[in-house]
């Protein structure tokens, strides 16, 4: 239990006033001479027993009294939140909402878990109180000061948004707020349905922004409000692929959408056989499929719609019937003509990636759209453009560092990158060794004499997986001749490996894209690799697929306040966060909502929907991570906190019961009761 | 003599004087000495007529009644009834629970107070007084007497009597029923505190010695009414340990005990034919005792 009023119970030894005055009775008696003793003993031989109780029993009743009016005044509270006790009214209340789209899941009663969360914790701060309100933003992190507390529940922070709860993020910048304000006792409420994809509880922030709190001067308290409920069915739906295809017959041609897509139910045991309904909505129009549900989930693959002969581009919308989470039953796309096939290679010797630019230029369906390839050399890297492209084959020396940078944001847009050794290397050249990401290569080994073999890959994915039918690719049957060694500050994924153990292809992980080290040569002399050609062929247009999808994916945005940059002017990263989320804010803001919910427009960003931007049409939709209705544990959540004082609630969308509520009646009654029954056993009993 | 009886505490000439006016009367008959203003068992040459007896040889022929051997042809002797003194003695209880202060008082000096007046009464009409304090035992015994100078010797006595010690008025009234000569006025002056079974004892003795006996219960008010709130030290009177108690507690048992200790008595002094008064001391004195001699003088008209 805890109270609003803690300093008052301090009045609490006061429950030991009808004891005193009991005992002050009893020391004040009065002698009196008497006659009749007889009968005063006999009465008290008989009065032993159930009057010695009597008179216990209204001292206790006393007792009780005097305690029931303290801990009323004090303003008791029934809530889980036990070590609010001793602290009284906050100085400062900040308030993190998760914003996710998970939290829109429904209770029984309908309510989600977002509105019972802002209804508690809205009823509960009222009953709280508190000199300032912060809120912080989910999704921005930012965190924004109000006069009232009705006008912070009515802020967008208290609405649901599309984009991932970020909270080690905001709890990051609570932190900063306290550090910059300095105010004094604080109390952070986080209400979070807890998906482990919100709290991020691996990260290494957790660490810093745990050690920030620890080292606070002024009290910090956390008060948890979890809604960890993920138990009833609910289905979620999402685009995989969607682009446009047009097959020509004869003189005439056709447009088709191609879209690709997935359902997930969020449990396992969903019925098998089961035919969920979807409706497509394409530039308006609507249409109705169903896909069957096996093993909890179902997937489209490449279903084509014709498109009237017009339409090059435009947007659509997948969507499921309502169940008990409506934020992941819409699912909005674009589609386009497909992107040119440009393929970038930078090569200080071309006759070594002349296999290279064979294998790159041919479609691997075998029509006509054929690559386009550009061949840079190191001296004229600074002409290179890598936007659009969709691999870029490397074979010179590493990159330096301005070219490294321009390299890292084609990758973290998605883009391919295969290295080849140098031809420096191959000739045995000695000069200046460059690393990029930790990763260089060291030496090279001739096997001329005797060829090594390919002695393990993965065929399970990646460049180098099996073919659709199940064949595996002929890596066995390659001879490498020579091949590069390299050393690597990260571990690298190895993709084939030698004889001997040494990479052949292997994979730097990153967030996004791909960037691939091949160790051997595509020069005859060094390698099968163009003899054989399949391998070849196979990797450069896989790699070229990929690419391909990253740029198409460009158009399928994930939800996220600090959407990527449209314009390169405002790509310039900037250290001050306030400075980058208003100038994200005021981009946003001038996208045009083409379809969607209607939301105020800084916050595009954050909502799933359709938007033009400077002719670009593109779809924002929820991150995939907040389809996985994984919770964080009880244990990690603990540790998350160590050290700070922290109080947790459990609760389940629409339970109607609030997580704080004032008990003073009850404890108004139970003095009065206890003031009745204490009138009662006073009273005189009947004289004889 | 005069400026002596001024000087006592317990005798006011008014009420004395008042109380003069009024007679001291037996129930039964009594056997005194000399002639005196009471019946006497004994036939004798009063002016009451006790009843008609055949003539036997010897009877004064004086005492025929001429009337009725007229009417009967048979001789009758007249017989009328013998009037005679009484002895009245005074048992006055000086144990410790006499001394309870109360309204105008001690228990004792209200005795006191109605003793005397009684004694005065009787010496005045000419009946003998003795008096008997009471304590564990007897304390002080004075036989009775009729002469005037006697009710100064019962006022010394009654005047230095102090309460203290325990009661041992059953055993007394034993004693007494056994030593004092029969068919004596017994005024018991007491708060009677002892079991009424064991009074009932003493009672029989008394009647069974044709005493006239009769008792005045000397209670307190607040013993009766048991009005305190405080919590109390009782101090027994009599020297028995001392007893803490919330009176509000005990009250209803007490009265119930006391309520049911004076039915029994009633029924006691019923069953025995005690003249029992019960007295609670905010009554005057002179009411007590005019209620006593008059209530007797009425019994004795009706006789």
């Amino acid at each position: 239990m805890s109270f609003l009023q803690p300093l008052l119970l301090w009045a609490l030894p006061l429950i030991g006033l009808p004891i005193l005055i009991h005992l002050i009775n009893q020391w004040r008696y009065q002698t009196k001479q008497w006659a009749a003793m007889m009968f005063l003993l006999q009465a008290n031989r008989m009065n032993r027993g159930f009057a010695r109780i009597r008179q216990w029993l209204i001292l206790a009743m006393r007792t009780l009294a005097v305690a029931g009016l303290i801990f009323a005044i004090s303003r008791p509270l029934a809530s889980g939140f036990m070590s609010m006790i001793g602290g009284g009214k906050s100085d400062t209340t900040i308030v993190l909402m998760d914003r996710s789209p998970s939290m829109s899941w429904q209770g029984d009663a309908g309510e989600s878990k977002i509105a019972a969360g802002k209804r508690q914790l809205g009823e509960a701060l009222k009953t709280l109180g508190s000199e300032h309100w912060v809120s912080i933003d989910s999704a921005s992190s930012e965190p924004t000061e109000f006069k009232t507390l009705d006008a912070m529940i009515d802020s967008t922070a208290f609405t649901s948004s599309s984009s991932t709860a970020r909270v080690t993020s905001g709890m990051q910048r609570a932190l900063e707020y306290l550090q910059l304000n300095k105010p004094g006792a604080a109390d952070i409420w986080i209400c979070s349905d807890l998906q482990a994809s919100d709290w991020n509880a691996d990260s290494g922030e957790w660490n810093v922004v745990r050690t920030g709190f620890t080292s606070l001067p002024q009290s910090v308290r956390f008060h948890l409000l979890a809604y960890p409920d993920f138990a009833n069915e609910n289905l979620s739906i999402r685009v995989t692929d969607a682009h446009r295809d047009t097959v020509v017959d004869g003189v005439q041609s056709q447009n088709f959408l191609v879209l690709s897509l997935q359902v997930f139910s969020s449990t396992n045991n969903a019925q098998s056989g089961r035919r969920v309904p979807l409706q497509l909505e394409i530039e308006g129009v609507r249409s109705e499929i169903s896909v069957e549900l096996n093993g909890g989930a179902a997937e489209l693959r490449e279903y084509r719609i014709p498109l009237p002969p017009k339409i090059e581009s435009g947007w659509g919308k997948v969507s499921l019937p309502a169940d008990i989470n409506n934020s992941d039953n819409d699912f909005y796309f674009v589609f386009d003509k497909p992107p040119v096939r440009r393929v970038v290679v930078v090569a200080d010797d071309p006759t070594t990636v002349r296999p290279l630019q064979i294998a790159a230029r041919i479609a691997a369906d075998g029509s006509s759209n054929k690559s386009q390839i550009e061949l840079f050399t190191p001296a004229q890297l600074n002409s290179l453009q890598l936007d659009g492209s969709a691999l870029l084959i490397w074979q010179a020396d590493l990159p330096d560092p301005t070219t490294a940078a321009g390299i890292d944001n084609y990758v973290a847009t998605g883009g391919q990158v295969v290295f080849f050794p140098p031809s420096k290397l191959l000739n045995g050249v000695s000069g200046e060794k460059r690393s990029y990401r930790g990763i260089e290569w060291t030496s090279w080994l001739d096997h001329e004499q005797s060829p090594v073999m390919v002695t393990a890959w993965r065929s399970d994915q990646d460049l180098l997986a099996a073919t659709k039918s199940g064949g595996g690719l002929p890596l066995g049957q390659l001879e490498i001749r020579g091949h590069a060694t390299i050393r690597s500050e990260q571990p690298l994924v190895q993709l084939a490996t030698l004889d001997g153990g040494d990479n052949l292809l292997a994979r730097l992980p990153t967030n996004s894209g791909g960037l691939y080290f091949c160790t051997a040569s595509t020069e005859g002399k060094q390698s099968s690799l163009a003899e054989n050609g399949i391998v070849l062929f196979v990797v450069v247009q896989r790699a070229i697929e990929q690419g391909q999808t990253a740029l198409r994916g460009s158009l399928m945005r994930t939800a996220a306040f600090e959407t990527p940059r449209l314009e390169k002017s405002l790509d310039a990263p900037s250290d001050k966060p306030a400075e980058k989320s208003e100038r994200t804010a005021r981009e946003a803001s001038t996208w045009l909502q083409v379809a969607g919910p209607d939301v105020v427009s800084a916050e595009f960003d954050c909502h799933a929907g359709v938007y033009r931007f400077n002719d670009l049409l593109f779809a924002v939709n929820r991150p995939l991570t907040e389809d996985q209705y994984t919770v964080v544990g009880e244990e990690k959540l603990e540790s998350l906190f160590a050290g700070l004082q922290m109080d947790r609630v459990d609760q389940k969308a629409g339970r109607l019961g609030g997580i704080v509520r004032e008990i003073w009646r009850q404890f108004l009654i139970l003095m009065a009761a206890a003031l009745i029954l204490e009138a009662a056993l006073c009273l005189p009993k009947k004289r004889p | 003599m005069t400026t002596e009886r001024q000087q006592r505490s317990f005798i006011d000439p008014i009420v004395l004087a008042q109380l003069a006016a009024l007679p001291l009367v037996a129930r039964k008959s009594m056997l005194g000495n000399v002639s005196g203003r009471h019946s006497s068992p004994h036939r004798g040459a009063s002016v009451e007529f006790a009843e008609y007896r055949k003539y036997v040889p010897g009877d004064d022929l004086r005492r025929l009644d001429w009337r009725t051997y007229g009417r009967s042809d048979r001789f009758y002797v007249k017989e009328f009834e013998a009037d005679t003194n009484l002895r009245m003695v005074l048992v006055v209880d000086t144990s410790g629970s006499m001394s309870m202060p109360s309204i105008g008082g001690t228990k004792l000096q209200y005795a006191q107070r109605v003793a005397a007046a009684l004694a005065y009464i009787a010496i005045g009409q000419g009946d003998a007084v003795g008096m008997s304090c009471v304590a564990k035992g007897i304390v002080q015994q004075i036989p009775p007497r009729r002469s005037p100078a006697h009710l100064s010797t019962i006022f010394d006595q009654l005047e230095i009597a102090k309460s203290q010690g325990e009661t041992g008025l059953p055993e007394v009234l034993h004693e007494l029923a056994e030593t004092v000569r029969q068919r004596a006025l017994v005024v018991i002056l007491s708060d009677l505190f002892v079991e009424p079974a064991i009074l009932r004892d003493c009672f029989e003795h008394l009647r069974f010695r044709k005493h006239d006996v009769a008792a005045f219960h000397l209670l307190d008010p607040e013993e009766v009414q048991f009005n305190f709130q405080r919590p109390t030290r009782f101090i027994d009177l009599e020297g028995g340990p001392a007893l803490f108690a919330d009176p509000v507690e005990i009250a209803d048992r007490y009265l119930t005990a006391i309520k049911t200790y004076l039915a029994d008595l009633r029924q006691v002094t019923l069953e025995t034919g005690v003249d029992y008064r019960r007295v609670l001391l905010d009554q005057p004195y002179d009411k007590t005792t005019r209620d006593f001699l008059v209530d007797r003088a009425h019994q004795r008209r009706s006789r």
